[in-house]
């Protein structure tokens, strides 16, 4: 019994010990796996004719001509959805049908003046004009039929009244025709619904087409193109065809979500054809295509990061890196070589030692606090330099903060190569210090390297330290060292928590996220495949 | 091509005896050279100085004029307030809440791990888990604080119907993501140092895998394991983006104690969030680096505690 | 079991011993050869005094009084760990590596007590070229491992540089395999070329003393026959030493031979003397293959 017991407290365990690195890799890939996908969808996509209109208008690319012609394609899908909008519009909208009505009142008041007619036929025409205008506004505003029919009724009797044949009052006419025939079926109750509805369809449209060719340009970059992507398309499709309501649905219970057809809501109405018609020409409007957008790695982002790419954030980071590099190399390989090469077992050295693993072990954002103190308001002002966060300050703040790293890893490398080299340059009447610098540091190097790809790796993705001391998730590109730059870890905050703008943009979000991403762990694996091929070498001699 | 055989050349041979103009040269270049090596060395202990000077030097002013006490050990922390309070005790209990709620996910896995790795795999297969926790380690912490609210943090709300996503178990559970590559390589170090010696001596006494492991070799690898923890800590206490960008930043502490669903506010978040829109030279600058102090000592603490344990680690596999 | 393999081991090593003294009487006819024609002067190049080398508190070698005469072959021959490798690599002090060392007693090279404080230790190393146990080429080509010696001593002159190259490579007799592809590699050359070429790299700094410590240890039994020659060969121009644990090289390829044990020097004397006719009884023993 007790044999059996152990057996299965053995089984478990071993069980149990492999459960917790099946549950380390799913975790990895949990975490991966969804946000390269959605990071490549940055990249790779199928985009619309909106996003090459909007990469000929920013950035000069693709062909002007073959993209008119294929405008001219779109065209006259686009204008049959206007003129459904439209022509359904005319009858809902009734504010903008009282504002008509007072505009062609105004009109005409402004050309009664010139016509040459005495003061009293001015006064007479003028307070008709009043009148009409009055009982269209009634007929407008109304919910009942009886009501409109006498008022317009009322205002086409003086249709062929000669001293609005050929003016612009006859427009009054017209709108009321017009009104008469929209009312006929239509359900005037629910006008109130509609005229809502009708507003979220219509912004759903601009998202969708971007504004109409006759519409002056939104002011907003974000504003001036339609749908750039499918995906993005797919989406508004989605919110045109069905809208979403709170409805509750037992008294006392919270409200619940549905979704209702936008079709059924206006069933009957002239608006009806609309949604059938968008759904089967979306493809022929929006002409989407798959792309390869390289130049996301490149390009600028524009406002915000709506449109564009991730090219400031990297260059900053490779610049921050790159520079923090030349920092702390010579320091860490001198500190390296010092201690494998001359340090005997002292006091100082051990009191070197503990303060490099001391400064392994603070926390990045006390390196950010020591930036600022230090770097910011005291070392870079003494030499004459602006009091202000910088990259040249990051730089070196992220160079300290590496420089364990840098040491340990030149350290390990420097020792691994064979005594039996530096015998042999001794040997051979070579002084120690040359022997270090043509014999022992050219082997060593490549071991170095990986200390620095590392270390490169470490910098590029910490936040902490660069928080107060030269990151900025917005702003023009950096002239010169003395300015701040955007970096893609201090920019994958930003997208993350602080910019609303890229909420409504996830593809940029997890794609500047999976840019920094691969970018170290691609650094890695050539540290990794580095080293395993310098322990071969070193091994095989 | 003629004149080609080697002989020693016993004529040009420069003597054994150093000049006294070399002897000179040589005395300065073996001892300058050693010194200004040295001095470059010595950097890193300067720059450890320059790190404790700085960060304190700031917080003097605030220190001076604020009650120490009253700093660790009030609660209400309202720096902005016409009279502000500057009670840390929350954010103190903030970080290290989130940090042991991460080391009581991390520590029995990350060990479970460094077991698998040293004593249930052999090494080839361990070859293709070690990538896993290489990578784990070196993805960015801000890529972390990433999936955390974006993707954790609605996945809570909507799924476990938190009121908020954002709370003290989002951060710990990236955390101890964060932390277990750490414990696991330093824990499987201990643990394959203990040599096959120990193990076959219990193997040979009829004791399964599983009481070997847990008689013998956790015993015996203790330090490096106690090592490996502090180590895990010590990179969860010191976390920044993860903290601010998954813990909520409500300043409280957490009541009933083990309710993880509540939002809190960290040492480390603090800093962050508040320094940017504070004025250098005010209260509130000041109250930052003291904070700052704080996870410097608590940290320096952690690492002497940590040295400790890796030196006995070390001196106890050099004697088997 | 104990007793049984006693008398295995005693026939074997009958058969040893015979093989020595055949392969001795061989040698010497060689070197009655070579004598006439190798310059024959007595005073010594190589000569310590009570020399006694320590790490930490422990003696490597403790008081060894020897000479060793130029343009001959000596063998040091002994049991592992008898102080015999830590001797050799005292000539040319490059034992100063190992930390918390010191030694005792005196060590001239060329009348030069070495371990004088202004001993110019650059000069010192260049005469007395090495070469070592493993073949240790530096990962660098094969030119530019020969002419690093060569530019050591300042020689910049890429045709002055290239001649000692070729002289070096053919010397160790090196150059007919690898002079079309000098720009390979080093590490890319088999074992006993890398030994050659590492001979080629000790012989291009030109030195008078070359120190070998056990150099065909980590050889196949050809190449161990050619660097063999290349000794043989090379005696007639330096001074050569050599450590060795197998007893037939010393006997094949040494004039004169000193038996280390325990880091004491035990017996010094001709190689015929050593190998016929030993003076004491732990040098017989140890010949005779007893024990070691």
């Amino acid at each position: 019994m007790r044999h059996i017991i152990r057996r299965i407290t053995d089984k478990a365990f071993t069980i149990l010990t492999g459960t917790s690195v099946v549950l380390l890799t799913s975790v990895l890939l949990i975490i991966l796996g969804p946000m390269v996908w959605r990071g490549a969808k940055a990249v790779i996509f199928k985009d619309t004719i909106e996003f090459r209109k909007m990469q000929l208008d920013l950035y000069n690319r693709g062909n002007s001509e073959a993209l008119k012609i294929e405008t001219s394609e779109t065209e006259s899908f686009r204008r049959t959805v206007y003129k459904i909008v439209d022509d359904f519009k005319h009858g809902i909208d009734t504010e903008e049908l009282i504002d008509k009505s007072k505009q062609i009142y105004r009109q005409f008041g402004k050309e009664l003046r010139y016509r040459g007619i005495t003061g009293k036929q001015y006064q007479k025409i003028r307070s008709l004009a009043r009148d009409l205008r009055g009982r269209l506004q009634a007929a407008f505003e109304s919910n009942d039929k009886k009501i409109i029919k006498e008022n317009i009724d009322y205002v086409l009797q003086y249709r062929k009244n000669k001293y609005f044949v050929d003016t612009t009052a006859a427009e009054f006419f017209t709108l009321a025709e017009d009104f008469y025939k929209t009312i006929e079926n239509i359900d005037l109750n629910k006008r109130q619904e509609y005229t809502a509805s009708l507003q979220q369809i219509e912004e759903v449209i601009f998202q969708l087409l971007g504004p109409r060719p006759d519409e002056p340009l939104p002011a907003l970059t974000m504003e001036r193109y339609g749908a750039t992507r499918w995906d993005l398309a797919q989406k508004l499709l989605d919110n045109l065809l069905w809208s979403q309501q709170w409805i509750q649905q037992e008294a006392g219970q919270p409200l619940t979500k549905i979704r209702v057809s936008r079709a059924e809501q206006f069933a009957g109405t002239k608006l009806e054809p609309l949604f059938g018609y968008v759904e089967n020409n979306l493809a022929k409007m929006l002409k989407p295509e798959y792309t390869f957008y390289w130049q996301y790695f490149i390009d600028d982002s524009t406002p915000g990061h709506y449109f564009g790419g991730v090219g400031p954030e990297i260059l900053g980071t490779l610049l921050l890196t790159l520079l923090a590099m030349l920092f702390v190399f010579p320091l860490g390989v001198i500190s390296a070589a010092y201690l494998v090469e001359c340090a005997s077992d002292n006091i100082a050295v051990r009191i070197i030692r503990m303060c490099i693993n001391t400064l392994a072990g603070v926390p990045s954002i006390v390196f950010g606090l020591f930036g600022l103190a230090f770097f910011v308001l005291f070392f870079i002002p003494l030499f004459g330099g602006p009091s202000k966060p910088c990259i040249l300050a990051a730089s070196m703040t992220l160079a300290v903060l590496t420089l364990p790293v840098m040491i340990r890893a030149s350290e390990e490398a420097i020792r691994s190569v064979p005594q039996t080299y530096k015998e042999a340059s001794l040997g051979l009447g070579a002084s120690r210090f040359r022997t270090f610098v043509k014999v022992t540091l050219p082997a060593a190097l490549p071991g170095i390297l990986t200390g620095v790809i590392l270390s490169i790796s470490r910098v590029a993705g910490e936040t902490a330290p660069i928080l107060f001391t030269g990151a900025v998730a917005l702003g023009p590109l950096p002239k010169s060292l003395f300015d701040p730059t955007r970096t893609l870890s201090y920019g994958s905050y930003d997208i993350a928590v602080g910019d609303r703008l890229a909420m409504m943009v996830p593809h940029n979000q997890y794609g500047m996220v999976v840019t920094l991403v691969l970018l170290i762990l691609s650094l890695n694996a050539i540290a990794i495949v580095l080293r395993a091929r310098v322990f071969r070498r070193l091994r095989g001699e | 091509m003629q004149n080609l055989e080697l002989k020693p050349a016993v004529d040009k041979y420069q003597p054994l005896v150093l000049t006294p103009l070399e002897d000179i040269r040589g005395f300065l270049f073996h001892h300058l050279g050693r010194f200004l090596l040295f001095l470059i060395t010595f950097s890193s202990v300067l720059l450890m100085l320059l790190i404790f000077f700085f960060v304190i030097r700031e917080a003097i002013p605030f220190l001076m004029k604020f009650n120490l006490t009253e700093f660790l050990t009030t609660k209400s922390w309202y720096p902005e307030a016409s009279t502000p309070k500057f009670g840390a005790l929350s954010l103190i209990v903030g970080s290290l809440y989130v940090t042991i709620a991460a080391l009581v996910f991390a520590v029995p896995t990350g060990i479970l791990a460094a077991i698998f790795l040293s004593d249930i795999v052999s090494l080839k297969i361990g070859d293709f888990i070690k990538p896993v926790i290489e990578i784990l380690a070196a993805i960015p912490s801000v890529a972390y604080g990433f999936f955390a609210v974006l993707v954790l943090a609605p996945w809570m709300q909507n799924k476990l119907g938190f009121t908020t996503g954002t709370n003290a178990l989002n951060a710990s559970i990236i955390l101890s993501i964060m932390a277990l590559p750490t414990i696991i390589s330093v824990a499987e170090d201990s643990i394959s140092t203990i040599g096959r010696e120990l193990r076959e001596a219990s193997y040979a006494l009829g004791a399964t895998r599983f009481e070997t492991i847990f008689k013998v070799v956790i015993p015996a690898a203790h330090s490096g394991i106690i090592a490996a923890i502090v180590l895990g800590m010590m990179r969860a206490i010191g976390e920044t983006m993860v903290v601010w960008m998954a813990s909520g930043n409500a300043n409280q502490i957490p009541s009933p104690w083990w309710d993880l669903s509540q939002s809190v506010r960290t040492m480390t978040a603090t800093i962050a969030g508040d320094m940017g829109e504070t004025p250098k030279d005010s209260l509130h600058y000041g109250a930052l680096f003291a904070i700052g102090v704080v996870l410097l000592v608590m940290t320096f603490l952690l690492n002497i505690i940590s040295e400790y344990f890796l030196a006995s680690a070390k001196r106890k596999s050099g004697k088997s | 079991m104990q007793k049984g393999n006693d008398n295995m081991l005693i026939p074997s090593l009958e058969t040893d011993t015979q093989e020595i003294e055949s392969v001795v009487s061989l040698s010497q006819k060689n070197n009655v050869a070579t004598k006439k024609k190798a310059p024959n002067c007595e005073c010594a190049i190589v000569k310590s005094e009570n020399f006694s080398f320590y790490y930490g508190s422990k003696a490597g070698v403790k008081d060894i009084s020897m000479e060793i005469y130029p343009c001959s072959v000596t063998a040091i021959i002994g049991p592992s760990g008898c102080g015999k490798s830590t001797f050799l690599r005292s000539i040319n002090r490059i034992n100063d590596l190992i930390p918390h060392t010191h030694i005792d007693g005196k060590l001239f090279v060329n009348g030069h007590n070495v371990y004088d404080k202004n001993t110019n230790l650059v000069n010192l190393r260049q005469q007395v070229g090495m070469v070592f146990q493993k073949p240790n080429p530096f990962p660098k080509n094969i030119f530019d491992n020969v002419a690093y010696g060569p530019r050591l001593q300042g020689v910049k002159n890429r045709s002055s540089l290239q001649q000692v190259v070729e002289s070096s490579l053919k010397a160790a007799a090196l150059w007919d395999e690898v002079k079309d592809d000098l720009k390979k590699s080093a590490l890319a050359l088999s074992g006993g070329q890398q030994q050659r070429l590492c001979i080629a790299r000790a012989l291009a700094t030109r030195p008078n003393i070359i120190l070998m410590d056990e150099p065909c240890s980590a050889l196949d039994p050809i190449a161990t026959g050619k660097i063999e020659d290349l000794i043989d060969k090379l005696q007639n121009d330096y001074t050569i030493v050599i450590v060795t644990h197998n007893m037939q090289q010393a006997a094949r390829v040494s004039k004169r031979t000193a038996f280390f044990c325990l880091g004491e020097l035990i017996e010094y004397d001709s190689t015929v003397k050593i190998f016929r006719n030993p003076g004491k009884k732990q040098t017989e023993d140890y010949v005779t293959g007893r024990f070691g």
